[in-house]
């Protein structure tokens, strides 16, 4: 049957979802909703190599117009202001309508801003899209002293290439270590380690208690009444999923969109994914939100898939990485829910993982090291993880004894 | 097709199976693979971004690169999944006396 199937968001999910429902249903009319007025893009490079100046804009297009074209897949420039569950239906400010049979959510998060003075507002950066990467980049040009509030993945990253740029870094987290949310004490201090080797300077354990505008530079007040004097200030201090057009319908929201393993909501024909969906995963038997790459492609097509009528479980393992420097960071499961560590490696340069296993049963596992160094290791464990299986602890801590073994029959 | 340009890479037991090996010449890197219908070849950089394939993981008929997961096949080269989008080059492979032999253009 011809259905209209509105996608809600023109993000990472919602052209995999796009693309998916394609491939299984050649007639009904799909239309992605995107207020960005660009394609779907990669964000990873916005705080990389888009810093660098090492990919471009047209470097992070997932898909040229002519694949939207050739797939019948319509894009269209607007922000969606309200919804309409009941009668199916979208509005913008205009009171421009859409019309749904099925509804695809994937409007992704949002970064948390600082509380700040109204003055200030306008003098504190964040980064979530291409024009924020932009703005950020043509401004840092004749800053020397950058000040990057928040020590999480994209501040991090930041700061990486900003003194990669020969900036004067200076990162000041809450917390006491970096990443915390997510990442393990011992891979987060190595990647501290690195950050100081490179000549950033990473403050822990510090709130700022005040920003004061000083002609054209900031002085930046901690908690502990010392200042830091600064030209530019970025905060990276976590995000929010993008949910506040929902606040006032029935839909089921508890940290993001509630949703099933089959990427449903609790309204029939309304779907949500990426990092706005809040999804229940079988092989933990919990609900998770994560905010990741690989997370946002897969979630898309199972989503998209669902959309279509081919009724498929959602049982990706969690798997994300950040670039800082030379090293590539990459963490695959459950690392906060383990009754013991095993280490394998102690250098760098060949990689180091931590394994974190539950009952004898790995599930999950952290790993840091130059370029490529981890990636086959981390991605043996996400297949070991899957299947539950219990391994030899002596093979896992040795780095001579290579980890393809456990995986083949 | 003129012999010079099979080069040799070593000998058809210094891959195991559902494996790879990273080969240097001149100033290229190169992984040879052994799946199991055979010996196969490909760049041994990722598409992506500069990173060695050699520390990949071989599954089936594909590589998937270790940085980011790209996948590639290893037989025709085509980039399967992203961030991958570029496809690898693939060049032909012989085995003679237990050597192989990979063509380099
Ligand atoms: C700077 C940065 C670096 C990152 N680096 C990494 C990394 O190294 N590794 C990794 O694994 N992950 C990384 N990520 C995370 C990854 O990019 C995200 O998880 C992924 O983009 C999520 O995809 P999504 O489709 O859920 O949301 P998004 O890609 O954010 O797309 C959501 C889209 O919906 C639009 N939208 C929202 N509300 C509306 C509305 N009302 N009307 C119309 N449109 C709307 C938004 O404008 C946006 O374009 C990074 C993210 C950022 C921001
Ligand atoms: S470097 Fe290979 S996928 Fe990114």
């Amino acid at each position: 049957m011809k259905k209209n199937i509105l996608i809600l968001g023109g993000g990472q999910a919602g052209i995999y979802a796009a693309r998916e429902i394609r491939q299984n249903d050649s007639e009904s009319n799909i239309k992605i909703l995107g207020e960005e007025n660009l394609l779907p893009y990669e964000r990873p490079p916005l705080s990389k190599d888009f810093l660098l100046d090492k990919k471009n804009e047209e470097d992070l297009y997932f898909h040229s117009s002519e694949v939207l074209k050739n797939e019948n897949i319509d894009f269209e420039n607007v922000s969606i202001t309200k919804v309409d569950f009941e009668n199916k239906k979208l509005f913008t400010k205009n009171d421009d309508v859409y019309i749904y049979d099925s509804l695809l959510i994937a409007t992704g998060s949002e970064n948390k801003k600082l509380s700040l003075y109204n003055n200030l507002k306008n003098d504190v950066y964040y980064l979530r899209n291409l024009e924020e990467a932009k703005t950020i980049k043509e401004k840092v040009l004749n800053k020397n002293k950058i000040t990057i509030i928040g020590g999480g993945f994209i501040g991090l990253e930041i700061a990486s290439s900003l003194s990669q740029l020969q900036k004067k870094v200076t990162v000041i987290e809450i917390g006491d270590q970096l990443m915390g949310r997510i990442i393990p004490k011992q891979i987060a201090d190595l990647v501290q380690s690195t950050h100081i080797d490179y000549g950033n300077k990473i403050i822990l354990n510090k709130q700022i208690d005040k920003i004061t505008k000083k002609n054209a530079n900031f002085e930046i007040l901690l908690n502990d009444n010392s200042l830091i004097e600064t030209d530019f200030v970025i905060a990276g201090i976590g995000s929010t999923p993008s949910v506040k057009l929902f606040e006032n319908t029935n839909l089921n929201l508890d940290n993001g969109i509630v949703t099933n393993q089959f990427c449903e909501t609790s309204i029939k024909n309304v779907y949500a994914a990426g990092d706005v969906s809040n999804f229940y995963h079988p092989l933990y038997e919990r609900n998770m939100r994560l905010e990741s790459y690989q997370h946002a492609q897969n979630h898309g097509i199972c989503a998209g898939k669902n959309i279509a009528g081919v009724k498929t479980e959602y049982t990706s393992i969690p798997w994300m990485w950040s670039d800082q420097f030379n090293l590539n960071l990459q963490l695959t499961g459950i690392c906060n829910d383990y009754d013991e560590i095993i280490e394998r490696g102690n250098d760098i340069n060949n990689g180091i993982i931590y394994f974190f296993l539950k009952n004898k049963i790995i599930r999950g596992a952290c790993g840091l090291g130059i370029a490529g160094k981890i990636g086959r290791d981390i991605r043996i464990t996400s297949k070991l993880s899957e299947k539950n299986t219990i391994v030899d602890k002596q093979i896992l801590s040795d780095q001579n004894q290579k980890l393809n073994k456990l995986i083949q029959k | 097709m003129s012999e010079e340009n099979w080069i040799e890479v070593g000998s058809t037991d210094s891959i195991e199976e559902e494996d790879l090996i990273r080969f240097d010449h001149q100033d290229k890197t190169f992984c040879v693979y052994k799946l199991t219908d055979g010996f196969y070849a490909t760049d041994g950089i990722c598409t992506h971004e500069a990173v060695h394939l050699e520390d990949g993981l071989v599954m089936d008929d594909e590589i998937e690169c270790p940085m980011h997961q790209g996948i590639f096949n290893i037989k025709s080269g085509e980039a399967l999944s992203p961030p991958a989008c570029e496809d690898l080059k693939t060049y032909p492979v012989k085995v003679d006396n237990d050597k192989i032999f990979i063509k380099i253009d």
